[in-house]
């Protein structure tokens, strides 16, 4: 017999279940994101009492080179990422055979994935660096000398998106590796009697049927690139004098370094605004895919 | 199967096919070599800028031995220990909850709750920084474990209860049905069905989660500041600030602090790709 | 309209050898049932002929030209697959006329192809849809519509009515048999289900472990299996067999001893039997063949234990004592008998039953049939 006391407990297990999870997610994540809206609001230096100041930290923000700097480089952030998926797809493709050792080859496409982006950062430094670098050295093979990327205003964006693009390419070698294995060998089969090869099979038979991973690979790298701080900070600093700071990299240091609080929350709701349409994109994609399924 | 499968009679072709895997694997891991190469020369050899030829000199152990000795890499990397694994723990048993309530109990806003974990899971967490360094502040948390604690086991929720709820929801629905007509309750089904039969996703999940957690330098340097609670990334590159051009050292710094999470990798290379499809895939 | 020639093929996968020397000559507009139970090989060959896999020795010949090594595209054929494997993202049009497409004719002449397709299997109406949009049945029309606008000289199937259900599995049968008298086309067609087999076939193919068992017309086959294999495999409910010991060997006739039945004199038994005294053989019978009334050289008594009635026919499965069948349907050691419209025995009753042993199939100790043929229909 289940008493009063009991159903009652029941009735509740859901609710004490999700209570934990949804107390720390909405206390310290969603409570966050409204408050950095609420701070951007206001001058504030992190330490005394805010100021109200309504929209002033924005409009300060359109007459800001550095702003715009970081938008352009985020820009550039993602467009370079776009090349993420097809090249993930392209070592999947290169990959994807049964024969001994491709196991351990696979494995180690895989690895800079696992490697955290300071060390990405560290290793790419080094790679770049104008007199000892391999960069130098390849540049020496032809009796020239080494541009000095990290230092160059012009170079040192791509420099630096070149690099967090290598854990990117991992990252989509495993989507579409997974992809490729799911694909309908049937499907294929049919493809080989109608004669599809080479780039007609991919583009016709095959790439259809990776759609949903390479929206996958794409929104993921898309977030990858909004989320570009760590290479950045290790690599330049954002420097040489702010030409490859982003948004991520210009509100930390506004609000850590230059102690304006309100301005950094400014800038972090800019790149807020940009995330929220990439995820009503990406939302509305997967409710059509699960209303469609 | 596409590309389509070179067969093992053609043994010549499936060994050129191998020698280009393996050409362009060099290309692709050039920086990794490189830095293993460097972590085994003297500061002799690159000062006179031998990146690329052999060591005049296998310098392993000294230049190994120089971070325990002259730095703290130590100590960074016993916080990191403190700091992931409770974390990783918490959050493991936290989704599993909440994954579980997500997908098999319907109720008003359920869906809102899952869009606002999905969206959670995306944010560029950067726009969170101030208000979560300030909340830090004002619980005494900051510059200790328990800010960092507190912060991954909040954020990682998001993506672990999407996981879970996905894995939880592919579970057959008569085996909840059949565990309700037996009289199980609510908290009998999450102990008896669903506790053991998650088991492999808690696993692949566990990966992730270290390797997210442990590769963090965003937080890092946010949430803490003195080195005794500092973790390996970020001490990794306060190193750098400090050993400028001894590039040996911070060569032999940057593997030791990749090593557990590609440890753990090849240890667990198939729960880490389950996982990272699993959650990407259906997230 | 062409001929299919397999000569010595061989298919091994590693140390699996899937496939062992099959030879086989299809004639132009024949329809072919490959059977066997799964594992067999019959898929593996179906494929080998599609192309889709590579045959590790042997070599195929379609229409007269040797295709072994040759890309699917290139042999001639069209397939029909088991999940029917139309192009998700394509309309029915454009899945029908891809083939074409990817060989660059021109518009009109896929266009035209596709329209003549869509009319033989009457999908006209359907052309616009996408794969998701149709039923199972559709499916498999436009499947088959995709097979004939490639106006291929063999069509193969690969189980293509298991997807479907019984109702319309049996449409389907009918419709594929009518559409190979209409193309009057060379098919091959791979089964499991000897329904599917027997009325379809022409010819039926007979596979076990990678070995063809027996070719022949269904009747043949059905009449005069070449070993206990094939009797087992066609036929529902399946033959009866019984294990025997070979007491007397004269004259050409075999004189056997089965538990339970008085001595069974085979005459009609093939020269160079190689039986030998003691020998241990199989005696087979089918259910049809065990009467319960009417005066039979071999009677039994035996107990009913479960009856199955199917309304035009009623199976009976009696306890026939110390006689014994091994390896029936059932898993025990059942009788199995069929009994007309007149007089079903009760369950639990006791009847007699007797057979001719003219009837009766003869195994030897390796499964060969060792009765001479019977004439089919008698």
């Amino acid at each position: 017999m289940t008493t009063p006391r009991q159903k009652m407990l029941e009735r509740w297990t859901p609710a004490l279940l999700l209570a934990p999870g949804l107390i720390l997610f909405f206390g310290v994540i969603v409570f966050s994101a409204f408050r950095t809206f609420w701070i951007s609001l206001h001058e504030w230096d992190g330490f005394g009492t805010a100021v109200y100041v309504g929209l002033a930290n924005y409009r300060e923000l359109w007459t800001d080179p550095q702003f715009w700097m970081s938008l352009k480089n985020n820009a550039i952030w993602l467009v370079v990422f776009l090349l993420a998926p097809p090249l993930g797809l392209a070592i999947a493709l290169l990959v994807n055979q049964k024969i001994a050792g491709m196991r351990f080859a696979k494995s180690l496409f895989f690895m800079p994935l696992v490697l955290s982006l300071v060390t990405v950062g560290v290793i790419f430094s080094w790679f770049y660096d104008p007199t000892f670098g391999i960069l130098a050295k390849i540049f020496g093979l032809f009796g020239a000398e080494a541009p000095a990327l990290l230092s160059s205003e012009r170079y040192v964006t791509f420099a630096v998106v070149f690099a967090g693009l290598w854990p990117q390419v991992a990252f989509c070698l495993v989507l579409f590796l997974a992809g490729l294995n799911n694909l309908d060998s049937e499907i294929i089969g049919a493809g080989r009697v109608d004669n599809a090869r080479g780039w007609q099979m991919l583009r016709h038979v095959v790439l259809p049927q990776l759609k949903q991973v390479s929206f996958i690979a794409i929104a993921i790298s898309m977030i990858g690139a909004l989320r570009s701080f760590d290479i950045i900070s290790v690599m330049t600093s954002g420097g040489p004098f702010g030409s490859s700071s982003v948004l991520a990299y210009q509100m930390y240091e506004e609000s850590l370094f230059s102690y304006r609080y309100g301005y950094g929350a400014a800038i972090a709701t800019v790149l807020f605004a940009i995330m929220l349409i990439f995820i009503v994109w990406y939302l509305a994609n997967l409710l059509k895919n699960e209303n469609g399924a | 199967m596409y590309p389509k499968p070179i067969p093992p009679s053609h043994r010549t072709s499936r060994i050129l096919y191998m020698t280009g895997v393996w050409a362009v694997l060099a290309i692709w891991l050039l920086p990794v070599a490189a830095i293993i190469m460097t972590s085994f020369r003297t500061f002799d050899d690159i000062m006179a800028g031998n990146y690329w030829g052999w060591p005049t000199k296998f310098n392993i152990l000294e230049n190994y031995a120089a971070i325990f000795q002259h730095t703290d890499m130590l100590v960074y990397f016993r916080n990191s220990l403190i700091i992931t694994i409770p974390s990783v723990v918490l959050v493991l048993a936290l989704s599993t909850m909440t994954g579980f309530v997500l997908s098999r109990h319907k109720f008003v806003g359920s869906t809102l709750l899952f869009a606002a974990f999905i969206a959670g899971n995306f944010m560029p967490y950067q726009v969170f920084m101030i208000p979560v360094r300030d909340l830090m502040v004002s619980l005494g948390l900051y510059d200790t474990y328990g800010a960092l604690i507190l912060f991954h086991v909040s954020f990682q929720l998001g993506f672990a209860t999407l996981f879970m709820r996905n894995f939880i929801a592919a579970l057959p629905g008569e085996l909840f049905q059949a565990a309700r007509a037996e009289g199980a309750s609510p908290m009998q089904i999450l102990r008896i069905i669903v506790v053991p039969l998650v088991r492999p996703a808690l696993a692949a999940l566990a990966i992730l989660l270290f390797t997210f957690i442990w590769n963090d330098y965003f937080w890092a340097i946010v949430l803490t500041q003195t080195d005794a609670v500092k973790p390996v990334t970020a001490g990794l590159a306060n190193l750098r600030g400090e050993w400028v051009s001894a590039w040996n050292v911070i060569s032999a710094a940057t593997l030791f602090v990749a090593i557990p999470p590609v440890l753990m990798f090849f240890l667990m290379q198939k729960h880490f790709v389950s996982g990272l499809t699993m959650g990407a895939v259906k997230g | 309209m062409s001929n299919v020639t397999l000569k010595n093929v061989n298919k091994h996968y590693g140390p699996f050898h899937a496939l062992k020397n099959i030879d086989l000559d299809i004639v132009p507009g024949e329809f072919v049932v490959m059977v066997g139970p799964s594992g067999c090989g019959k898929s593996t060959l179906l494929k080998t002929i599609a192309g889709l896999e590579e045959v590790t020795n042997g070599t195929i010949n379609i229409a007269g030209r040797d295709v072994t090594r040759e890309e699917p595209g290139d042999r001639g054929i069209a397939m029909v697959f088991q999940s029917y494997a139309l192009y998700p993202h394509m309309t029915v049009r454009q899945n029908m006329g891809f083939g074409l497409r990817i060989m660059k004719r021109p518009p009109e002449e896929i266009e035209a192809a596709v329209q003549r397709a869509a009319r033989i299997l009457r999908i006209e109406e359907l052309l616009e849809k996408k794969p998701a949009q149709l039923s199972g049945g559709q499916r498999q029309r436009v499947a088959i519509g995709r097979a004939i606008t490639r106006e291929p000289h063999v069509f193969l199937f690969d189980e293509p009515l298991s997807n479907l259900d019984a109702a319309l599995r049996t449409q389907m049968r009918v419709e594929l048999a009518t559409l190979h008298k209409d193309l009057n086309a060379t098919m091959i067609y791979v089964t499991h289900d000897q329904i599917e087999a027997m009325t379809m076939a022409d010819r039926i193919v007979v596979l076990r472990a990678g070995v063809i068992e027996q070719v022949g017309t269904p009747l043949g086959l059905y009449h005069n299996p070449a070993n206990r294999f094939v009797a087992s495999f066609l036929g529902s409910p399946r033959m009866n067999f019984f294990e025997g010991i070979v007491s007397s060997i004269e004259d050409g006739a075999v004189v056997v001893n089965v538990d339970g039945l008085p001595p069974l004199a085979f005459a009609n038994i093939r020269e160079g039997h190689g039986l030998t005294q003691n020998a241990t053989v199989a005696v087979g019978v089918r259910p049809e063949h065990l009467h319960l009334s009417g005066d039979h050289e071999i009677q039994a008594p035996a107990k009913i234990r479960l009856s199955e009635q199917l309304g035009r026919e009623t199976v009976l499965y009696a306890d026939a004592g110390a006689l014994k069948t091994v390896g029936s349907d059932t898993g025990t050691s059942d009788v199995t008998l069929l009994a007309g419209e007149g007089g079903i025995p009760a369950e639990a009753s006791t009847v007699t039953f007797g057979f001719d042993t003219n009837r009766a199939y003869l195994f030897g100790p390796d499964g060969q049939t060792l009765t001479t043929e019977k004439t089919i229909g008698a």
